[in-house]
């Protein structure tokens, strides 16, 4: 029913929504055929092969924008109001996740909107006004369809907003007042007096206008800080209403629930151009939703406000000094914490003049102590302007913070074209606001976003999102070849574009957009794509700055699309040379098209101008390719399983988990069948050993292959000598560790690290060529996905491989991660990623360096003079010991497990970085270990 | 090498070519000043006559700003935009005038008298919002700014590449500390004389030079008492203990060279800055045989005169060797070490050295930078912990760092290490051919093997 068009009625949600967030349909019942049926008259005149406008197409904005979500069914349900105590509304970010168990609790509720229609109509209160075709200037339900928005209707649009509230009935056995209550003001805390109201002209005869005059201190209406004085009631949960009919409407609501009120905007006609700031969005929404919509925005949690963090874009220029917050071009939040730092925006300013005057290069940071908390603040200077990012020190460390705020700027260029079309336009003030909540939101509470399908992912995302986030690449999924050719296939169909609708020929028409590339996104991960590098770079960035990756792993989409004119940098740079021969970028515009659907994510980056018609204003979605997107992913539903399978069983190396080598020592003694980490390596095989038979046999080749190599065989165990024993499992850690085990049953760590100390020469890094001659690629590939440390125990417990050239890294999978599970391994793994920022930001310095370096060398031949910085750093590691938490017995000192963290920085052929966790008891060589992650590593 | 280790210059512009600052600073080696002696004196009489231009020189562009007057005048702009424009038309050079801001150490001739005063100005107007301004760098330049005791603000302005706030922060508590030391904490807290403040300080010129140019002790950065092996140890320390005795004082030591070979009890108990500033006082004053040298101890007695009595021994011929090889002779190093520098955190000494494989790259100035850098990086970064702060027993994080390492890039090779071990921290720097994996390995052997003597 989902992937439909659905026959839904457009029950009067004005698509005002602040910026290009939207409206979250919430699912039809089946029930309201009634209404479905009754919107059938309208149709969409740019979808030729359907009678039935897209359900989406009430939420494209007035430049053309559209993102509209729609959860799936079952996600629905799960997500129905929890409408009981208004504290549970209005603070529902404290929840995390949605229970399952609550689910079954919250199907009470779930009826309760349809029930209250059916009062409704029942009593004959529902008025026939879902013909929309002829509403425009009486109904709140009078949305323009977007082409007729683009022709004529500016204003109509932007007249009429929904506000959310919470109602409570039963507030009124609480007030036993003499004369009948008024429910307006009782229930929804707006006061409307008859005597002001002004004589109505329009089609509605009788009632008045139920214009609002004021606002009780502490009601629905105040608190949602949406409703205005001087807005006019005209709709409840899309009830016409005046003021004859209000109080029967809502002496109607059976009890506490949500409720819709729709306003005509009280400064619709004098201000067209500024939006309303928020809107509440359906209470059907989980607190990911609520956020990607924009609609919780005021309702940030007090943690967060405390916290000192504020987002400033300042002009550099003072005319004078009259206007006191003149500079100020924007900031967010408003809240008193942040208040601080934005009174000493002087500070910066002078320090930016100041500084580059004297030093003659731009300010990059600063730190400052404020209420005993030090904070950093970023800077990003471009002509006269001045960005700032201020983030408290303990919670965001300055690489991290320099990151965030090149990202921010990068994906806010991406997404209008420069900062200061971005910031310097009123009508963007609430979608900027929205894009920084959800901005602070991750850098202070990333768990909180990262509402992956079970906890254990949950946490691994909040970990690693501190350096994965700041890559400027986009996580990817290795595939087998076959399903890869297949996803190939299938992009490229879409890409070709000679379905009929498009051909030119069916219309007599130009094209309206040439479709450059696309990308497929599965469950966050990149799986496929055909932009180039920056561009994918880019989308993936504006992603995730809208959590769309996080919610596709998690939600099954019902139906995403987005649609919005972008600015690809890749696409947009002044010509390097006006050679005639070189391909010159057209002088087009760019749109980005993404459709999402279960949890796949198609990203299509559009272009017109060029070969095809250029762009007039502000286009919106158009059907055809929006469907052939869609189509485009249904082709690929058969595929789901086959990338399930890879996220939990990947191409990557194997992991081992922590907590393992933790148990380890205290079982040394131990007989061999009691080991605990035999037999929880043996269950974790179990889980994995799904996928293929030739994997076995490959595992198993591959090892014998590399049983030659002499220069591996660590002392007394061979690990080649697990290779007899492999059929049983496509993993050779266990068989090994157990083959060695045997062959030396007293052997324990300490002895290992002897063995591989003694052997202090370096071995061949290019030991694997040998091999390599005998394995055929795939062979190779397999191989590698069997271990990638080099002693007979598998002892690698994470990795980040970031290709930059193609900007993509491989990261073990949720899945791979949840199968390892462990206290102490969760633990390492956020430490990794924190280090790995760490090594990150000295790697970073390198590439700055080698840049002017290369920089200087073009200008005139000064000598490398220094050697005094420590640039340029090729390796860094860090060794870590470890031991688990909450160790009860007192007795015994807890067991202590070493790690290293080791980062490698390729720079040539191309620039690469290799982040690897593996366990102190083996001597890995970093190359080797890249050399094996970085092959086959291919778009 | 020019303009790098002048580590206050302010501005990107480099020092002409010639200035007598970067002849000055080309010193390597900072003058191994002692006092054993007329053939010591001659030995060092190159080095010698650099100190004496780094002395002149220092004052002419030391550039240390020392800024006093923290009191904001009433009507103080609250918008730094029109300040910055007010403090451009001050007149450059004058001295005073614009918010009360005096500055007692010269004004070094690359900063304007106006960014002095912006810059203390820019500090001063958070701290009237309650803020405290503590660094801001821009792609090249690292500025940190303290305040000490509600009185006298330092500012540090380094274009040194891989200058670090803490390398600076620290430089400026030794610089504070040296202040102390020649005036007294009196003097600095409750300014009377301004004029008389300035020519006092300018005792103390010589000894922040030292801080700023390139010296070959670390005690400036490590806050740890850079000390030296001596051969005979315990004759040494008895000879010493029995000289005390007889001149009845309890704090006495005996320096090669800056670093400290023997000291008595009373000696090490001294507290933080002037167990290091000592030394390195005696290391900027001329030679001399024989010296009565009065000072404040910031730390223990900042307010007291000290007689701080220089003893004159009989040069102590086989510790003069020593010097900047720390280590004694024979200690068997590996191979491949290039420098290090041993640190126990608990005692607060250390044992830096880049004497071994004297003939390999890179040269000598160029290691004790990489040291230095590095250990700034491996405090930051890594063992946050650094010397300040005892390694804490209870509550210790679950996830510890023991040890790291850094290879650097193509055409240098040169491998670091730090590896902590309960109170001790080693840091090693090797040749490129030292095997990677190797590493820690040769540091557990190197610190197990010095372990004895620190």
């Amino acid at each position: 029913m989902m992937s439909d068009p659905a026959w839904r009625d457009s029950r009067g949600r004005s698509a005002e929504l602040p910026g290009d967030l939207s409206s979250l349909e919430e699912e039809e019942e089946e029930g309201d055929s009634n209404a479905g049926a009754s919107s059938l008259g309208s149709c969409s005149s740019a979808s030729s092969d359907t009678d039935l406008e897209p359900e989406w197409l009430d939420s494209v904005q007035r430049n053309g924008e559209l993102f509209y979500l729609e959860l799936s069914e079952d996600e629905e349900e799960s997500l129905l109001p929890e409408t009981q105590t208004v504290n549970h509304v209005r603070f529902s970010e404290k929840e995390v996740i949605i229970e399952e168990d609550d689910s079954r609790e919250r199907k009470k509720y779930e009826p309760k909107l349809k029930r209250f229609t059916k009062i409704l109509k029942s009593k004959r209160l529902l008025p026939k006004r879902y013909h929309k075709k002829s509403s425009n200037n009486n109904g709140p339900v009078s949305i323009l369809k977007h082409q007729s928005d683009q022709k004529t209707g500016v204003t109509v649009q932007q007249r009429y907003k929904d506000v959310t509230v919470y109602i409570n009935p039963r507030k009124l056995t609480a007030i036993k007042a003499r004369e009948q209550p008024k429910l307006l003001e009782v229930l929804v805390g707006i006061v409307h007096q008859t005597k002001w109201s002004w004589k109505r002209s329009g089609k509605q005869a009788d009632g008045e206008r139920l214009v609002v005059h004021g606002l009780s201190p502490g009601g629905s209406a105040m608190k949602s800080g949406q409703v205005l004085i001087g807005d006019v009631l005209v709709a409840v949960n899309d009830v016409d209403v005046t003021s004859e009919n209000i109080e029967r409407v809502l002496s109607c609501i059976p009890g506490p629930m949500q409720v819709k009120l729709t306003f005509e905007n009280a400064y619709a006609v004098k201000k067209e151009t500024i939006q309303p700031k928020k809107k509440k969005a359906q209470s059907s929404t989980n607190d990911l939703v609520k956020l990607l919509c924009g609609s919780e925005t005021e309702g940030i949690q007090p943690s967060i406000l405390g916290t000192p963090h504020i987002i400033m874009y300042l002009t550099l220029q003072l005319q004078s000094e009259v206007s006191k917050e003149e500079e100020i071009l924007y900031h967010y939040p408003v809240s008193e914490a942040s208040q601080k730092l934005k009174s000493v925006r002087g500070i910066f300013l002078t320090l930016c003049d100041m500084l580059e005057s004297v030093t003659g290069t731009q300010v990059t940071s600063s730190s400052l102590h404020l209420n005993g908390k030090q904070i950093h603040v970023a800077f990003l200077k471009e002509s006269d302007k001045l960005l700032l990012i201020g983030l408290p020190a303990e919670e965001i460390p300055l690489p991290q913070l320099r990151n965030m705020i090149e990202d921010a700027a990068q994906t806010l260029k991406f997404m209008y074209g420069s900062l200061d079309s971005a910031f310097c336009q009123v009508e963007n003030t609430p979608r900027l606001d929205h894009f920084f909540s959800l901005f602070f939101e991750r850098a202070l509470q990333p768990d909180k976003l990262h509402l992956s399908a079970s906890p254990s992912a949950q946490q691994y995302d909040a970990a690693s999102a501190v350096l994965l986030d700041s890559l400027p690449a986009v996580r990817w999924l290795t595939l087998p070849q076959e399903l890869k050719v297949e996803l190939d296939t299938v992009l490229s169909d879409l890409e070709a574009a000679d379905f009929e609708e498009l051909s030119e020929d069916y219309y007599d028409m130009r094209r309206l957009y040439t479709i450059l590339g696309s990308s497929l996104f599965y469950k966050g991960y990149l799986v496929c794509s055909h932009l180039p590098k920056d561009d994918v770079v880019e989308i993936a960035a504006y992603c995730r700055h809208y959590c769309l990756l996080p919610l596709a792993a998690k939600q099954r989409i019902g139906q995403l699309i987005i649609w919005r004119e972008v600015f690809p940098s890749h696409h947009l740079q002044p010509p390097a040379d006006a050679d005639a021969e070189v391909f010159q970028e057209p002088e087009g515009r760019y749109f980005l098209l993404i459709v999402g659907l279960r949890h796949y994510m198609l990203c299509v980056l559009l272009e017109a101008g060029g070969c095809t018609s250029k762009a007039i204003g502000n286009p919106g979605p158009d059907c055809i390719y929006v469907d052939q997107a869609r189509a485009t992913l249904h082709q690929l539903e058969g595929v789901d399983f086959r990338l399930e399978e890879q996220l939990a069983s990947s191409l990557g190396p194997c992991l081992s988990c922590a907590d393992w080598f933790l148990a380890a020592p205290r079982e040394k003694t131990d007989s061999l069948t009691t080991s605990p980490i035999l037999s929880r390596l043996q269950g974790s095989t179990k889980t994995v050993t799904s996928p293929t038979c030739r994997r076995t046999f490959f595992s198993d080749y591959s090892f014998k292959a590399r049983k030659p190599s002499p220069s591996r065989s660590s002392g007394g165990c061979e690990p080649g000598e697990g290779g007899e024993s492999v059929g049983t499992s496509p993993h050779t850690t266990p068989d090994a560790v157990r083959k060695q085990r045997e062959s030396d049953g007293a052997e324990d760590s300490v002895a290992l690290l002897k063995l591989t100390r003694k052997k202090s020469t370096l071995p061949n890094p290019f030991h694997l060529g040998n091999s390599k001659k005998e394995l055929s690629e795939k062979e190779l590939e397999v191989y590698n996905t069997m271990k990638l440390t080099s002693g007979p125990d598998n002892t690698l417990f994470h990795y980040v491989a970031l290709e930059t050239v193609q900007g993509i890294f491989i990261t073990p999978t949720h899945e791979e991660v949840a199968q390892l599970g462990g206290s102490v391994h969760t633990q390492l793994i956020k430490n990794f990623h924190q280090c790995c920022l760490s090594i990150r930001a000295i790697f970073q310095q390198t590439l700055k360096e080698e840049k002017k370096k290369t920089l200087r060398a073009a200008e005139h031949s000064e000598s490398a003079e220094s050697v005094a910085a420590l640039t340029p750093v090729k390796e860094h590691g860090v060794l870590f010991e470890c031991s688990p938490e909450n160790w009860t017995d007192q007795k015994k000192a807890p067991p202590v497990m070493a790690y290293w963290v080791v980062g490698r920085l390729f720079l040539h052929p191309k620039p690469q970085e290799l982040y690897v966790c593996f366990h102190d008891s083996v001597t890995e060589i970093a190359i080797e270990m890249a050399f094996k992650l970085f092959f086959g590593l291919t778009l | 090498m020019r303009g790098q280790e002048v580590r206050f210059i302010c501005c990107a512009s480099q020092p002409p070519a010639g200035s007598p600052c970067s002849a000055g600073a080309a010193a390597a080696a900072p003058p191994p000043v002692n006092r054993w002696g007329t053939g010591l004196l001659h030995l060092n009489k190159k080095g010698f006559e650099k100190l004496g231009l780094r002395v002149s020189q220092g004052v002419e562009a030391g550039g240390l700003l020392l800024i006093r007057g923290t009191t904001a005048k009433p009507g103080f702009p609250k918008n730094l935009g029109g300040t910055w424009k007010r403090l451009q038309s001050g007149t450059p050079g004058s001295q005073g005038g614009v918010f009360g801001v005096t500055t007692v150490f010269p004004t070094p001739a690359q900063l304007p008298f106006s960014v002095v005063g912006s810059l203390n100005g820019v500090h001063m107007f958070a701290q009237n919002l309650d803020v405290q301004l503590n660094s801001a760098r821009t792609e090249d330049t690292t500025v940190v700014w303290k305040s000490f005791h509600d009185s006298i603000t330092l500012i540090a302005v380094s274009s040194e590449e891989g200058a670090s706030e803490l390398s600076l922060g620290r430089m400026l508590h030794m610089v504070f500390g040296a202040m102390v030391l020649i005036v007294g904490l009196e003097e600095l807290t409750n300014i009377r004389n301004v004029e008389r403040l300035k020519k006092e300080l300018r005792a103390s010129y010589c000894l922040i030079d030292s801080f700023l140019g390139s010296s070959e002790l670390i005690g400036d950065l490590t806050q740890c008492v850079d000390s030296v092996i001596p051969p005979e140890g315990s004759l040494m320390q008895e000879t010493l203990s029995g000289f005390a005795e007889a001149t009845g004082t309890a704090f006495v030591s005996l320096l090669v060279s800056g670093r400290v070979v023997a000291a008595t009890e009373g000696w090490w108990r001294l507290g933080m800055p002037e167990a290091v500033l000592l030394p390195w006082l005696v290391g900027s004053l001329p030679p001399q045989a024989a010296r009565d040298y009065p000072v404040y101890l910031p730390h223990g007695s900042p307010k007291l005169l000290e007689r701080w009595w220089q003893p004159l021994l009989e040069p102590l011929r086989a510790c003069l060797p020593l010097g900047p090889r720390v280590l004694p002779e024979g200690f068997p190093l590996h191979g491949d070490i290039l420098g290090l520098l041993l640190l126990h955190l608990e005692l607060r000494r250390c044992l830096f050295t880049v004497e071994p494989s004297p003939d390999k790259e890179p040269s000598p100035g160029q290691r004790r930078r990489l040291l230095r850098n590095f250990y700034a990086l491996v405090v930051t970064t890594h063992f946050p912990a650094g010397p300040a702060e005892k390694e804490e027993d209870a509550g210790s994080p679950a996830q510890r760092p023991r040890a790291c390492y850094l290879v650097l890039g193509p055409g240098m090779g040169w491998r670091l290490v730090a590896l902590q071990l309960g109170l001790r921290l080693l840091l090693l720097m090797l040749s490129p051919q030292s095997p990677t994996h190797g590493l820690r390995g040769l540091a557990t052997h190197t610190l197990q093997a010095l372990t004895p003597f620190l």
